[in-house]
């Protein structure tokens, strides 16, 4: 199964691990404008952050620190400035096993099961663990990974994915393995440490850490370089460009790109030294059932709606629902699927397997060319900034041809548009507070599935969306039973149900969530999603 | 030594493509700024000092970073494919073209014809990607005799605004910024349609009062079909838009004006654009334009009855109680 590129950058982490921390707090330190105002700055967040935690002795220190930064010379400053850099660099920085690596992979699906049902190490040991389970043999890749291969050869990878669960993480590094590509380094929100296997991944396999609640200017130098010095020094990288996991379950309309933007920084930065190219690379991870749906579509309404929605709380625990959706994926065909889609260089041009950059209309071109100043690439905020939303638009773009359509989306646009139908003149609100009160002839349904899965294959042919082979190859009637039998059984009560007179629509808020999928591609119901 | 960005030049350098009145008022302009001009033409043209023409495209990549285009919308696709193959990541395209151009959609929601502005067509058609547009109320004869004159320049790039600023600007040149690229594209575009109107409204012996509101409430309707495409409202309350409408509505012999003024005289469309003597873009764009509001759901009368009705032929008396009954909807 795994067939991996000899020597992948990140095998060599640990024996760098030092000097990336020297190599980012020099950088930060060089780049510091102005030391005290940094200091401070990071000391009035501190002293907020540490009071509400109850952390007295350390706002003691912090405190003390800005007490005295009034009085301090530059020289002063910058050396505590190191020091704090330095502090924070550790507390970021990753750490690659290769024997955690190597069990990993040897143990997979088995291991992937680990990261989807932590509970069963604590109750059953890591021997049953190693039974395997089928579930990773659902996650199926596809796209141009034998192009993507060639590439991380010849430059550093960074690739850019939809964001939809906190599943996205393993199951992403886990569509890599399947797929013979290198592991990648990531940034992990320091929450999602707190689950002691998740922990013990991530933390071996190349995660480094993000803690949120940090959000002074410091932190953030310190952020942005790990991140550009390991693009520059070759690691492979993931980055969910989108920020958060899509509320509204539909693809991502807007990017910020955030620290992937540090991918530009990083390929001019070696371009004024020792050139290395950097190539990004959208994917999409598209499940047939998520995680958090229920959670994500209250979140999602809420904001939309602001005080005329209120979420009701009926969620279960949160390892009670890990359990049951990897039984469930389990069972299904292709349920959750990857796709890497076509490389990018950080200008948003195609790039060949060879690595070299081609224009829209397909001539050659130096990338370098678009950061040079009388002939040498120079870094420039504003102009880099404006390079880096456009290629957000760029992979935006292949979000939506790479976005793969499965049973459950397909059959809650379906379910979506009849319920519309039936209630015309009511908002997104009124249609989604109903429950158990429509029921659609099951002709009807069959029928607009029917229609629904045409419109996805006109848009499959002209190259907008793939389908997934259960949507395909399937006959309507076969769709909706797929996706009942999916719906219904995982999300703490039945989305939509057959019964003799009809198909029952249980929960249009969940069948919103998965028909939202569709609604950048103009199948589904768009109401209040950006297009 | 070249001013491509690659040497240092001690005067700079522009290039500009289009040998027509517009490109060479440009041109002049940018001579009188102590500029070197390279301009593209495929005809012989009297150029004044400080101007050069070529009619070969790789010279003009070669002679300047920046490359200004003054070309009709229907000539630019194939002009910047030509154009492209010369160029590379460093050069900056501006242009200065009142237009946008249908193509198909791109959008897998809408699979019909869609309008795309000179900078997106710049994009699918040539390595370049910092552009800019300039737009507003400055005169083609007034530029090329040298009076003092306004524009507006807009780019996503502050560098791309510099550079135009200093290879066009001058003593008689000021040129305002604008980050709205969008917005100053459809503006330019927009306005030639509203300047048939403009016509059309003297034309028919509309009193000043009402066209004067037609003038308003058409730069509102254009401003709300510039933000559908995705622009910034008040681009359309500035140079690009407001600015450019007041100075056609006092120049009577600009092709749109005269086209509406004919058009309200009872000429044929045939007849009218004979007599001008050139093709007049909006004439196309109006129609496109009116499904475009639709599709958005704009409401858009005064851009409908120039694409439905002025265009047409309809008697002027029904189009201005036509425009006259529409439902009031937003403020004043």
């Amino acid at each position: 199964m795994l067939r991996l590129v000899e020597r992948p950058p990140i095998f060599h982490f640990n024996e760098q691990r030092a000097d990336l921390v020297r190599a980012v707090v020099d950088r930060v330190v060089a780049e510091a404008r102005d030391p005290i105002f940094l200091l401070n700055d990071a000391a009035y967040h501190e002293i907020r952050r540490l009071e509400l935690a109850g952390k007295p002795d350390e706002v003691t220190r912090w405190r003390k620190l800005a007490r005295m930064l009034g009085g301090l010379d530059k020289e002063r400053a910058t050396e505590i400035l190191r020091e704090k850099a330095t502090w924070y660099c550790e507390d970021v920085n990753g750490n690659f096993d290769r024997r955690v690596y190597a069990f990993a992979s040897r143990v997979l699906p088995a291991g992937m099961s680990v990261f989807l049902r932590p509970n069963v190490v604590t109750e059953r040991g890591p021997l049953e663990i190693l039974r395997g389970d089928a579930m990773a043999d659902r996650i199926v890749t596809s796209g141009a990974i034998a192009h993507i291969r060639k590439l991380t050869e010849v430059g550093t990878v960074v690739y850019v994915p939809t964001h939809l669960s906190n599943l996205d993480s393993p199951v992403f590094a886990y569509a890599l393995q399947a797929a013979g590509l290198p592991p990648v380094t990531y940034g992990a929100g320091k929450n999602l440490f707190t689950n002691p296997v998740l922990s013990f991944f991530m933390r071996n396999l190349g995660a480094y850490r993000i803690d949120r609640r940090l959000r002074f200017e410091l932190y953030k130098h310190v952020l942005k370089a790990y991140s550009c010095i390991l693009i520059e020094r070759g690691f492979h990288s993931l980055f969910f460009p989108g920020g958060t996991r899509s509320r509204s379950g539909g693809v991502e309309r807007k990017l910020k790109l955030g620290l992937a933007g540090t991918g530009l920084e990083a390929f001019i930065r070696t371009s004024q030294a020792k050139p290395r190219k950097v190539f990004f690379v959208p994917a999409t991870i598209n499940y047939m059932l998520t995680l958090e749906a229920e959670t994500l579509i209250d979140d999602w309404l809420s904001e939309q709606g602001k005080a005329r929605y209120i979420i009701e709380d009926d969620e279960s625990t949160r390892l009670d629902r890990m359990t049951a959706i990897a039984r469930k994926l389990a069972q299904m065909e292709e349920s959750c699927a990857v796709r890497f889609g076509q490389p990018l260089d950080p200008f948003g041009n195609e790039v060949d397997d060879r690595g070299v950059s081609h224009d829209a209309r397909g001539r050659e071109v130096d990338p370098s060319t678009y950061v040079e100043r009388d002939g040498k690439p120079v870094l420039d905020h504003v102009r880099d900034g404006q390079y880096t939303r456009e290629l957000g638009e760029e992979v935006m773009k292949h979000y939506l041809k790479d976005t793969i359509a499965m049973p459950t989306h397909v059959v809650a646009t379906a379910a979506f548009a009849l319920l519309r139908k039936r209630m015309p003149s009511a908002d997104l609100f009124s249609l989604v507070r109903r429950r158990e009160e429509v029921v659609v002839p099951w002709q009807d349904f069959v029928d607009e599935i029917d229609r629904t899965q045409r419109k996805l294959v006109d848009l499959e042919n002209r190259e907008s969306i793939v389908l997934s082979s259960a949507v395909r190859g399937a006959t309507p009637t076969e769709l909706l039973a797929d996706a009942e039998r999916a719906l219904n059984g995982y999300h703490s009560h039945a989305i939509l149900r057959t019964r003799e007179t009809g198909v029952a629509l249980l929960d249009p808020k969940v069948l919103l969530y998965y028909q939202n999928r569709l609604a950048a591609h103009g199948v589904a119901w768009h109401g209040g999603i950006a297009r | 030594m070249n001013g491509n960005g690659k040497g240092k030049a001690s005067r700079p350098r522009l290039s500009v493509v289009g040998g027509g009145a517009w490109g060479v008022a440009l041109s002049t302009a940018a001579a009188s700024a102590g500029t070197e001009v390279l301009l593209y033409s495929r005809r012989e043209l009297e150029l004044r000092s400080g101007m050069v023409r070529t009619d070969d495209l790789a010279m003009i990549a070669d002679h300047a970073r920046t490359i200004l285009l003054a070309v009709p919308t229907t000539h630019v696709r194939e002009l910047a494919r030509e154009l492209g193959d010369h160029l590379d990541g460093h050069h900056v395209l501006v242009h200065g073209i009142r237009g946008l151009v249908p193509r198909p959609s791109s959008d897998p929601s809408f699979d019909g014809e869609e309008l795309a502005t000179i900078s997106a067509v710049l994009r699918e058609e040539t390595p370049a990607r910092r552009f800019g547009a300039l737009g507003g109320p400055v005169l083609t004869e007034e530029l090329a005799a040298g009076a003092p004159s306004v524009m507006a320049v807009a780019s996503h790039y502050p560098e791309v605004i510099e550079e135009i600023r200093n290879t066009l600007g001058g003593a008689n040149l000021r040129i305002y910024p604008s980050d709205d690229l969008i917005g100053l594209e459809w503006a330019s575009a927009l306005v030639s349609i509203l300047a048939i109107a403009m016509g059309f409204a003297r034309g028919a012996g509309v009193g000043a009062g009402l066209v004067a509101g037609f003038a308003t409430r058409g730069v509102h309707e254009c401003a709300r079909v510039g933000v559908a495409a995705g622009a910034v409202e008040r681009t359309f309350l500035g140079l690009a838009g407001f600015g450019d409408l007041l100075a056609a509505m006092s120049q009577l012999n600009r092709p749109e004006v005269r086209l509406g003024h004919a058009l309200a005289s009872g000429e044929s469309m045939e007849s009218a654009l004979a007599k001008i003597g050139q093709r007049i873009e909006a004439v196309e764009l109006a129609p496109r334009v009116a499904a475009f509001a639709a599709r958005h759901k704009v409401v858009a009368p005064i851009l409908s009855t120039v694409a439905h009705g002025i265009v047409a032929g309809h008697p002027v008396d029904d189009l201005v109680n036509a425009l006259m009954t529409q439902p009031i909807s937003g403020n004043a």
